[in-house]
């Protein structure tokens, strides 16, 4: 997978301890496997927590680990988690952009207004070509505002800290202008698959164990190449157990998430819906909606199969946010950009003396974040169905909020993909899990804040006992 | 919150009186103090005023304060100067403005509080029943699920409005929830009353109960567009009434496809020919407490007794979509937008 | 025998300045292949200024570079390198966040056939280089930050020589390193030299100067002060330029000498 700073690759001396002995033979990045065992428990609290309010089908009784929760958090996720992996690249480039927000906010408006009011009257409403154009003019809007905050920081030398500050205010007045305020709404039929709260944006079980098949062969065939790589050119290998292991591990995650996705049934009200209008008949063991033998969760699977059941599986919104990530961390470990982006942060000067254009490379990193914002504006509008210019407010907080958790410093040069993604989890599960328990807003604001100064705090600890 | 550009929606009986009054007279000024034209709304309103004293033959004069209480006192000054019969006053500060509200009925003009309230005996306080939005909401949907599991979906914490929107809702719903038909089962604030943030809140109200909530009290248009998005993934959205305010044109286009109920809308065009029409009246003669629809009110900060004419809001139903439409505050377009089936108005 | 041949390098009357001031003035400088110039001079006297003209990383506002007796343009550091000119800097000039191989490519990376990182051909041959340069190097796969001083030069030496470098200029190669090393270094540089390489080579250790160059150019105050053959001058001749920019017998004076 990616590459490690922290891993070392000489031969561990027999004195070391088992435990440290198996993370060097694995490569284990030990910083995120904490964060990823933070966040199981943060899980784990909340579900024993709720299930002592409300006793539901969850793994200790609660309603955070059930299929239906786990499910909906990766689509609450998905937006905030695509632009972070954007916000990683720009903040190890020791660049930051806090205008996202109002740039999502900008683009879904003016592409909600293209869509509604004039792609809809112009082609008829439903027309294919309109949900094309809608994303097209979302990836492309984004690119260009990006591209233009990047023009501005790296040629006209103004502080990205300035000039996104700027965005951050005027991009929010521009979106309000466009549709003097109004949410644009509903936005095109065909349009809402990304979003993830219809039918024809879950995937379904069969194509989702496709997809994990796929997934685990390719975890399989990069380790393996790896290995044979290493073989060819004679450099120390891993040892065989700690491939096996890893290669069971990757694999066991991605099968693992595929059972909890391939578990949440269609809710009863869809199922209802989508019986009428194609006319099956909905076979005893599912009533309707207001009697009791609706298949709600996992723990009634049994029951639920007498009657007319189907599965989710993924999500579309949770699958761009999963292919952004692989995408992302592909381009920061195996291309030429990456890697000047990395070694760019770490030492602008050394960089510029190696003969990269940093200035170029500053363009081209903020012109990918605005790509990246250009997608989760297609899933936050498709998601709600309707574009506003509250959309994206206060979402630049919450993505540099992920990317700081997910370990990025922001002195520059040093973060991960996956890192940033576990950090969008990690937050929006404590919101999520909060809001499960109807614990006010206030209170979900003061424990993001607190787990965003503690990760840095703890990230700092860690970082001092490695080195 | 949101302003909608808002155009006529003929109602009420004070506006029949209002048309039929200034017949009697003619040949007075009628003088508006605006403390900013930078908002949208405040031209409608404008313009709403400017019709009715011009339809009557009196004379309508105005000035812009631009958003500061400095200008605000010299702009109603140079109006005094003018000799106005009326002054209508949307004070940019409730306090800062007093001086000059006493400078106006020592210059023997009457004075109007239009929208903004200052307390001074003297005038005449002219705005919409705020907290009635949170009971109209709660009427409109009490009716359509007398009983069951709500949710409440409330504004940004720090919005006073926020807290009185549910006040006006628990005032309407209280006999409801003491016999136990009606359960609150989710109630939270919405961080800047944002769409998304309604959502995220609604999905996590709806995993929680199991999908067991029969009703959404959302207290703007904007959060109830999150929360219909949330029902729609659950395939409920249809079956749970669901609240908002605000007359947005999407919420209208809602209330039509029966995805929400209601969304209660303060047209400012009915507050501007109401308080034109009272202007009239006072120009004329008549005692601020013999205009119809006056009532005291002592709901300031300071508690001051004033006559005041407060406005009932309207609810936009699936009932009355033709008459929004009709009075052009949407276009048939946009409200029956993807509606199938049989909705009056849209045929 | 170098004067047959047109010089490698030659610098003619460049002059840079920054806010007003003049870091160098009208300086000229020459280097002919397999060979080793000496710049001295105090801090501040122009020397690394004038190189880094020479490597791209300032854009002169005055003057001629020419390379085989023919103008180039040099305006960046890619520029440079294009031409075969790598240079060795005081601070290292390393991505510390980086590893050795990456550090070693930076810029001008192997690809795969997909146009992707060759990130383990790229590590086989930094292994190669390194076992030449530093037999004991092993952390290939750290940061560069964890390494030792040593270890750091071996990178930024290799970096230096790995592209086939013509010219190479070393900015005070051996300030950070102990006696072994700094011996390696010097090493080094003979071999170089034997391929053909042209070095210029600053420093302000006159024992350094004198142990590997041929001959030596001394700067103060943004001028040429003189150029002199190693073996034409001793120590204090040279001790008499660098301090009070007095040209001794068997040295040319340059436009910075004292005149009188």
């Amino acid at each position: 997978m990616a590459k490690h700073h922290d891993a070392n690759s000489e031969p561990a001396r027999s004195r070391e301890g088992l435990l440290k002995q198996f993370f060097n033979a694995t490569e284990i990045d030990t910083r995120i496997l904490g964060m990823i065992v933070a966040l199981l428990l943060v899980w784990c609290i909340f579900d024993v927590w709720s299930g002592y309010i409300r006793p539901n089908e969850g793994l200790f009784g609660g309603s955070f680990l059930t299929p239906r929760n786990l499910w909906t958090l990766l689509v609450q996720t998905s937006s905030i988690a695509v632009m972070s992996t954007g916000m990683v690249l720009l903040i190890v480039l020791r660049q930051i952009d806090l205008s996202v927000g109002s740039m999502l906010s900008l683009v879904a408006v003016a592409t909600g207004v293209l869509q509604v009011y004039q792609l809809g009257p112009a082609l008829g409403v439903g027309h294919p070509a309109i949900w094309i154009l809608g994303v097209l003019a979302c990836l492309t809007l984004g690119t260009a505002i990006g591209a233009f905050n990047g023009f501005l920081t790296a040629y006209a030398k103004i502080p990205a800290f300035i000039v996104t500050l700027g965005g951050l205010i005027a991009y929010s007045g521009v979106a309000f202008l466009l549709a003097r305020g109004e949410t644009v709404a509903p936005m095109d039929q065909n349009f809402g698959i990304f979003g993830g709260g219809i039918a024809s944006s879950w995937l379904g079980p069969f194509w989702s164990w496709v997809l994990a098949a796929v997934g685990c062969a390719a975890i399989v065939r990069g380790i393996v190449n790896g290995r044979r790589q290493r073989q060819r050119f004679g450099f120390p290998l891993r040892p065989v157990w700690a491939e096996v292991f890893l290669a069971a591990i990757g694999s066991l995650a991605t099968l693992g998430t595929t059972w909890v996705m391939n578990s949440y049934p269609w809710p009863p009200g869809v199922i209802e819906k989508y019986a009428k209008s194609n006319s099956i008949a909905i076979p005893p063991g599912i009533e309707n909606r207001d009697g009791k033998a609706i298949c709600m969760a996992a723990t009634q699977v049994v029951h639920c199969n007498e009657g007319l059941i189907y599965y989710t599986g993924f999500s579309l919104p949770a699958l761009i946010a999963i292919a952004v990530c692989m995408i992302m961390t592909f381009i920061a470990t195996r291309t030429a950009f990456g890697r000047y982006i990395y070694a760019t942060g770490g030492n602008p000067e050394a960089a510029e003396l190696a003969g990269i254009n940093t200035r170029a490379l500053t363009v081209k990193a903020f012109a990918l974040m605005g790509f990246l914002v250009g997608v989760s504006s297609i899933i936050s509008s498709a998601r709600l169905n309707a574009a506003t210019n509250a959309l994206g407010l206060t979402n630049e907080l919450y993505v540099i909020a992920a990317t700081v958790i997910g370990g990025t410093s922001l002195a520059g040069g040093v973060g991960t993909i996956y890192g940033a993604m576990v950090g969008a989890l990690m937050m929006q599960s404590i919101i999520s899990g909060m809001s499960l328990l109807n614990l006010p807003a206030a209170y979900q604001n003061m424990v993001v804040g607190g787990v965003l100064v503690l990760a840095v705090y703890l990230d700092q600890l860690y970082r001092r006992r490695v080195n | 919150m949101i302003r909608n550009a808002l155009i006529a929606l003929t109602t009420g009986a004070l506006l029949v009186s209002a048309s039929s009054l200034p017949a009697m007279a003619a040949g007075k000024t009628i003088a508006v103090s605006w403390k900013t034209f930078q908002e949208e709304r405040w031209k409608t309103d404008a313009a709403a005023i400017k019709a009715v004293v011009e339809a009557a033959g009196d004379k309508y004069i105005d000035s812009d304060a631009q958003g500061s209480a400095q200008k605000q006192a010299a702009d109603i000054e140079g109006l005094i100067a003018q000799k106005p019969d009326v002054i209508m006053v949307v004070a940019f500060d409730s306090d800062a403005i007093l001086p000059s509200i006493a400078a106006i009925s020592n210059a023997g003009i009457k004075s109007i509080a239009y929208d903004v309230q200052f307390e001074d005996p003297n005038a005449l306080y002219i705005t919409f029943d705020n907290v009635g939005v949170g009971r109209i909401m709660a009427k409109e949907i009490l009716k359509a699920k007398p009983a069951g599991n709500y949710a409440f979906i409330k504004g940004d914490k720090g919005d006073p409005n926020a807290t009185f929107l549910f006040q006006g809702q628990m005032e309407v719903l209280k006999e409801a929830m003491d016999s136990g038909k009606v359960k609150n089962v989710c109630e939270t604030f919405t961080d800047g009353w944002k769409p998304d943030n309604a959502q995220k809140n609604m999905e996590q109200c709806l995993t929680s109960t199991g999908n067991k909530v029969d009703a959404v009290l959302s207290e703007n248009d904007g959060m109830a567009s999150g929360v219909v998005a949330a029902l729609t993934a659950q395939g409920l959205a249809g079956t749970v009434p669901v609240s908002g305010q605000d007359g947005d044109l999407a919420a209208i286009n809602r209330v039509a496809m029966g995805t929400q109920t209601v969304s209660v809308w303060k047209n400012s065009v009915e507050l501007g020919k109401t308080a034109a029409a009272a202007a009239i009246a006072l120009a004329n003669g008549t005692a601020a407490d013999k205009i119809p629809g006056v009532a005291m009110f002592d709901g300031g900060k300071k508690k001051v007794k004033m006559n005041s004419i407060l406005l009932a809001p309207t609810p936009i139903t699936i009932a009355n979509i033709g008459d929004a439409i009709a009075a052009g505050h949407i276009t048939k377009d946009q409200a029956c937008a993807g509606v199938k089936g049989d909705v009056m108005g849209c045929k | 025998m170098a004067e047959v041949k047109t010089p490698l390098i030659e610098m003619r009357d460049i002059s840079i300045a920054f806010g007003g001031i003049k870091a160098v003035d009208r300086a000229s400088v020459d280097l002919y292949p397999g060979e080793v110039v000496g710049l001295l001079g105090h801090n501040g006297a122009g020397k690394s200024t004038l190189i880094k003209v020479l490597s791209g990383a300032y854009k002169r506002d005055e003057g001629q570079i020419l390379i085989n007796g023919s103008e180039v343009t040099i305006n960046n550091p890619r520029d440079a390198k294009a031409l075969g000119i790598e240079t060795i800097y005081q601070t290292l000039a390393l991505a510390d966040n980086v590893d050795a191989a990456a550090n070693l490519y930076l810029g001008r990376e192997l690809r795969t056939r997909m146009g992707t990182l060759d990130d383990v051909a790229m590590e086989a041959e930094t292994r190669k280089v390194m076992k030449r340069l530093n037999p004991n190097f092993r952390r290939f796969k750290e940061p560069v930050m964890k390494l030792s001083g040593g270890q750091r030069q071996s990178v930024a030496i290799a970096r230096a020589i790995h592209f086939n470098a013509r010219i190479l200029i070393m900015d005070e190669p051996t300030a950070a390193l102990g006696p072994q090393e700094t011996a390696q270094v010097g090493e080094l540089i003979k071999q170089l030299k034997a391929d053909g390489i042209g070095i210029f080579l600053i420093s302000h250790d006159l024992h350094d100067v004198f142990d590997l160059a041929d001959r030596l150019t001394v700067m103060k105050n943004g001028r040429v002060v003189g150029s002199a053959h190693v073996k034409d001058v001793d120590h204090d001749g040279v001790l008499g330029m660098i301090i009070a920019g007095k040209v001794p017998r068997g040295a040319t004076p340059g436009p910075g000498a004292l005149v009188g």
